[in-house]
């Protein structure tokens, strides 16, 4: 991490101190690294396709070969779809949960499309090379190949399962059913897994690659089961959070300030989310991420929410002593990617809490560092008092851009404004965290100002 | 929808250009054979491409092709043909054949399809039959075999290509 | 074994013979042409037997003859090959005093004729595109025209039902018609249909002549009649004949030394 020297920097006296012992740097992986490995372990893929295929001719024979490669990419597909999603802190930190969510589901959907015209191109292939027809031969696949039904089960999974994940279909769907349904891929996985060694002509007589491809599958299922699963466990044995306290900050916003054992040793750092599971009776069922408001300390984490809704007004009636269950901390939205010593915080909406921690610890020298706030409304606005005590405190720009575009009748957004208000924007870092519409446009007025893309840093909560 | 159209796109241009470069290099060269004399084991292959549908024009020495399972190797005790790994629905099949002198010494059977119990009773009886009638019927000097018949048209394609390669 | 050109060697003429091989009709049928004719000559004779299979596939529940035996065809309705097929399965019945039938067990099951004719015909259908030296091997019933090479006959070799890998003897001829029918083979068992049980007295026997149909046919029918075929055969014009018997050793008819090799006594 950087460090400015500069004398002009008063010390000033902080009400939450950042952790005292310097840490060692946790492992952070650089998404162009990870997309580049993934591309190479796709190569060795289609490589050992080629490797096991002297020749290709002929109608039914172009189909099948088809068939198995996109089979092939397709069981590859899957394992690297599930890893990303194992929430390994190294790729949590490092290319952050809401890029890796969209590597997820974009890469899902092409997995399910490579499910389905494998099934669709061996069955046509076959029937080509038999000159049987479709039906019959679809009927053969079932019946008297082995693990074939499995698999085609498996297969009617992947496509529900990516059904319900389209986005006209979530919309009309409660998060918690679609997140349960979600579940069933791993049923699918298990299912379909066996009828690759089974009946895939590149692994039926070639162990080497069977162990492989079990390795890879045994790989990300231990990283799986230990990020996800046992990982939480140990944490909540080892820090035993529960709530302090909970303050209520302004109408319909509550800090709800956790407490816990050996907190540094989670390593959260400002920018950061935990998801969240209150255990009450109406809570326990639910876990919600939430950013923390401020750095966390050895001793506290304190997460700020405003009432949108059900489970963020009930978080308002939490009694202290209350057990929370937290897995994290996880998030790439943190000072490591900042590059330049000027930098500005973009915050609207529910996104200014992570602005609100990074604005209190993100070294920068006075007059570096500016917070924008865009609020609809003065009744939006959270935590005022303590981003003036730390804008004050560090000679730090801050300003609160109010009122909805409609009544304003312009957007105090775009590029010409930003310009006017933040002096030499094409040489800072931004950090923009906020409502999808919000950040879409501020993003592009960042770029026609000059920003360049590296250098502006999002965070959706579109989880 | 564009970044899907995108994606299509490569997936079915990126499928045609693999499948195509094996198929040219299946359709090799119209050379007439040449001898199977020196065991360079250059790893060159001839084609043989049989499948059900597909006339094998038999060739000796084809364009190189690399890192194919079908090939030749040499040793001193003769040459090593592999066919090309015919797949069957069934699983596929590869067959070997050994050749010395334009004799087939041996044949082996490399790849067979194990994965039902029906399969692995047919190859416990099959295979052994097959391989050596092979021999017996080159050494009879015969040109073809009548008598049981097994569902044995991977095992045929393939050792079909083999001796098409080995130009016997 | 079926189709495994083993060593023709290069002919006088310095080309190789155009070999194919074709999965149809529940077997795999290998065509041999020594003589340089036009790709389509092989494409006509592979598309008619897709459309033998087609037409007479019992495993086809769209087959005409799949439809003729549930009633919803007459026979009228049906090609004049179907008609042909079943005029030619009551001829051969009759020949085999019922051993052959074109109706085992109450359905209508002509594929112990079809396949030999169908044969005969993709050789007929080769002869007529300009091949006379060629060979078409259906799954061990072969269809022979002209010869090998130039000066040398066609050479086939007989599998030994007790010695797998061995021959039994050697049939050698032109323009001649090979079917071997037995217990060694595959797939459905060849059924007595005097005694409704497996006709298992005889594990090979092999009948030479010049037309595949009748050869194929009746060869059928020699195995299913067991010992009783010994003095059957021996009425049949034109036909030699070689039986290697579950126990005991071979026989042969009085013509067979014409078409094929007489086994050393061993």
């Amino acid at each position: 991490m950087a460090t400015w020297t500069d004398q002009r920097v008063r010390p000033a006296p902080r009400a939450v101190v950042p952790p005292p012992s310097p840490r060692p740097q946790p492992a952070r992986s650089q998404p162009r690294t990870v997309l580049g490995l993934i591309a190479l372990g796709a190569l060795a893929v289609v490589a050992l396709w080629w490797l096991d295929t002297p020749s290709v001719s002929g109608f039914g024979d172009w189909l099948t070969n088809a068939g198995r490669i996109t089979g092939l990419l397709a069981g590859y597909a899957v394992v690297i779809l599930l890893a990303l999603m194992a929430r390994i802190p190294a790729m949590e930190r490092g290319i952050g949960t809401d890029r890796l969510a969209r590597w997820h589901s974009m890469g899902g959907r092409y997995t399910v499309s490579l499910v389905v015209a494998h099934a669709l191109l061996i069955t046509w292939g076959y029937a080509v090379t038999a000159h049987t027809n479709v039906a019959s031969q679809t009927a053969t696949l079932l019946t008297s190949y082995p693990d074939v039904l499995m698999a085609t089960v498996a297969g009617g999974l992947f496509v529900l399962v990516g059904a319900v994940s389209a986005r006209a279909a979530r919309a009309r769907l409660r998060y918690e059913t679609w997140y349960h349904l979600h579940f069933y891929t791993y049923l699918a996985v298990a299912l379909a897994f066996s009828h690759q060694f089974a009946v895939g002509a590149d692994f039926m007589t070639n162990l080497p690659a069977r162990l492989l491809w079990s390795a890879l599958y045994a790989g990300v299922a231990a990283l799986l089961v230990w990020h996800r699963f046992v990982t939480p466990v140990r944490q909540a044995l080892r820090h035993r959070l529960r709530v302090a306290a909970v303050h209520r900050e302004a109408p319909g916003v509550v800090s709800v300030h956790i407490t816990g054992r050996h907190l540094d040793e989670l390593a959260a750092e400002p920018g950061q989310f935990f998801r969240w599971r209150f255990l009450t009776r109406d809570l326990w069922w639910s876990s919600n991420p939430y950013s923390l408001s401020a750095p966390a300390s050895a001793r506290l984490l304190r997460i700020t929410v405003k009432d949108l809704g059900d489970h963020s007004a009930a978080l308002a009636r939490l009694a202290p002593g209350t057990r929370v269950f937290a897995e994290g901390p996880y998030g790439a939205f943190t000072a490591a990617r900042r590059s330049r010593p000027k930098v500005l915080l973009l915050g609207g909406g529910v996104g200014i809490t992570p602005m609100r921690a990074l604005f209190e610890t993100l070294p920068a020298g006075p007059g570096d560092l500016t917070l924008v706030y865009r609020a609809s409304r003065q009744a939006d606005v959270v935590l005022r008092r303590e981003l003036d005590a730390i804008a004050a405190r560090r000679g730090a720009q801050l300003h609160y851009l109010l009122g909805s575009r409609a009544k304003l009748g312009y957007d105090p957004l775009d590029a010409r404004r930003l310009r006017a208000l933040v002096p030499d924007l094409a040489a800072h870092d931004v950090y923009l965290c906020g409502p999808d519409a919000m950040t879409e446009a501020a993003e592009r007025s960042l770029r026609a100002a000059g920003v360049p893309r590296s250098r502006i840093h999002a965070e959706s909560f579109q989880l | 929808m564009r970044r899907a159209a995108l994606a299509l796109v490569a997936t079915v241009v990126g499928l045609v250009l693999l499948l195509g470069f094996k198929t040219h290099s299946a359709t090799s060269t119209a050379s007439p054979p040449a001898a199977v004399s020196a065991p360079t084991g250059s790893g060159s292959s001839g084609s043989g491409s049989s499948r059900s549908g597909s006339t094998s024009s038999p060739s000796g020495t084809g364009s190189g092709q690399s890192g194919g399972t079908a090939g030749q190797s040499g040793t001193a005790a003769g040459i090593k043909v592999t066919g090309s790994s015919v797949g069957t629905q069934y699983g596929p099949v590869q067959v070997q054949v050994t050749v010395a002198n334009k004799k087939i010494t041996a044949v082996t059977v490399l790849r067979y399809p194990t994965s039902t119990g029906r399969d692995q009773q047919i190859n416990s009886y099959a295979i052994p039959v097959l391989k050596s009638e092979t021999l017996s019927a080159q050494n009879a000097n015969i040109d073809m075999v009548s008598g049981a018949t097994y569902t044995s048209l991977g095992y045929i394609k393939s050792l079909q290509s083999a001796l098409d390669q080995a130009g016997l | 074994m079926s189709g495994v050109a083993a060593v023709p060697g290069l002919l006088p003429t310095g080309r190789l013979p155009t070999r194919h091989v074709e999965h149809v009709m529940g077997t795999v049928v290998s065509f041999d042409l020594r003589d340089e004719v036009a790709p389509t000559v092989l494409t006509d004779a592979v598309e008619w037997l897709h459309r033998v299979d087609r037409t007479f596939s019992t495993y086809r529940s769209d087959s005409q003859i799949s439809r003729l035996d549930r009633g919803e065809l007459t026979a009228a309705d049906c090609d004049a090959d179907v008609r042909s097929v079943l005029a030619l399965g009551s001829a051969l019945a009759k020949a085999s005093h019922g051993y052959f039938t074109v109706r085992p067990a109450g359905r209508l099951d002509p594929s112990g004729v079809v396949k030999g004719w169908a044969i005969e015909r993709a050789s007929d259908i080769l002869r007529a595109g300009g091949s006379a030296n060629h060979a078409v091997n259906g799954g061990g019933d072969i269809q022979l025209a002209g010869e090998a090479a130039p000066g040398q006959p066609w050479r086939v070799g007989i599998a030994h039902p007790h010695q797998p890998g061995e021959l039994v003897t050697v049939v050698s001829g032109r323009d001649i018609a090979v079917a071997t029918s037995g217990t060694a083979e595959r797939g459905d068992h060849i059924v007595n249909p005097v005694t409704g049980r497996p006709a298992t007295e005889l594990a090979s026997i092999t009948l030479v002549g010049r037309d595949l149909t009748t050869v194929d046919a009746y060869a059928t029918a020699a195995a299913a009649m067991g010992n009783a075929a010994r003095e059957w055969v021996l009425e049949l014009d034109g036909i030699a004949a070689f039986a290697v018997p579950a126990a005991g050793a071979p026989w042969w008819s009085a013509d067979w030394a014409a078409v094929g090799s007489v086994p050393v006594a061993a």
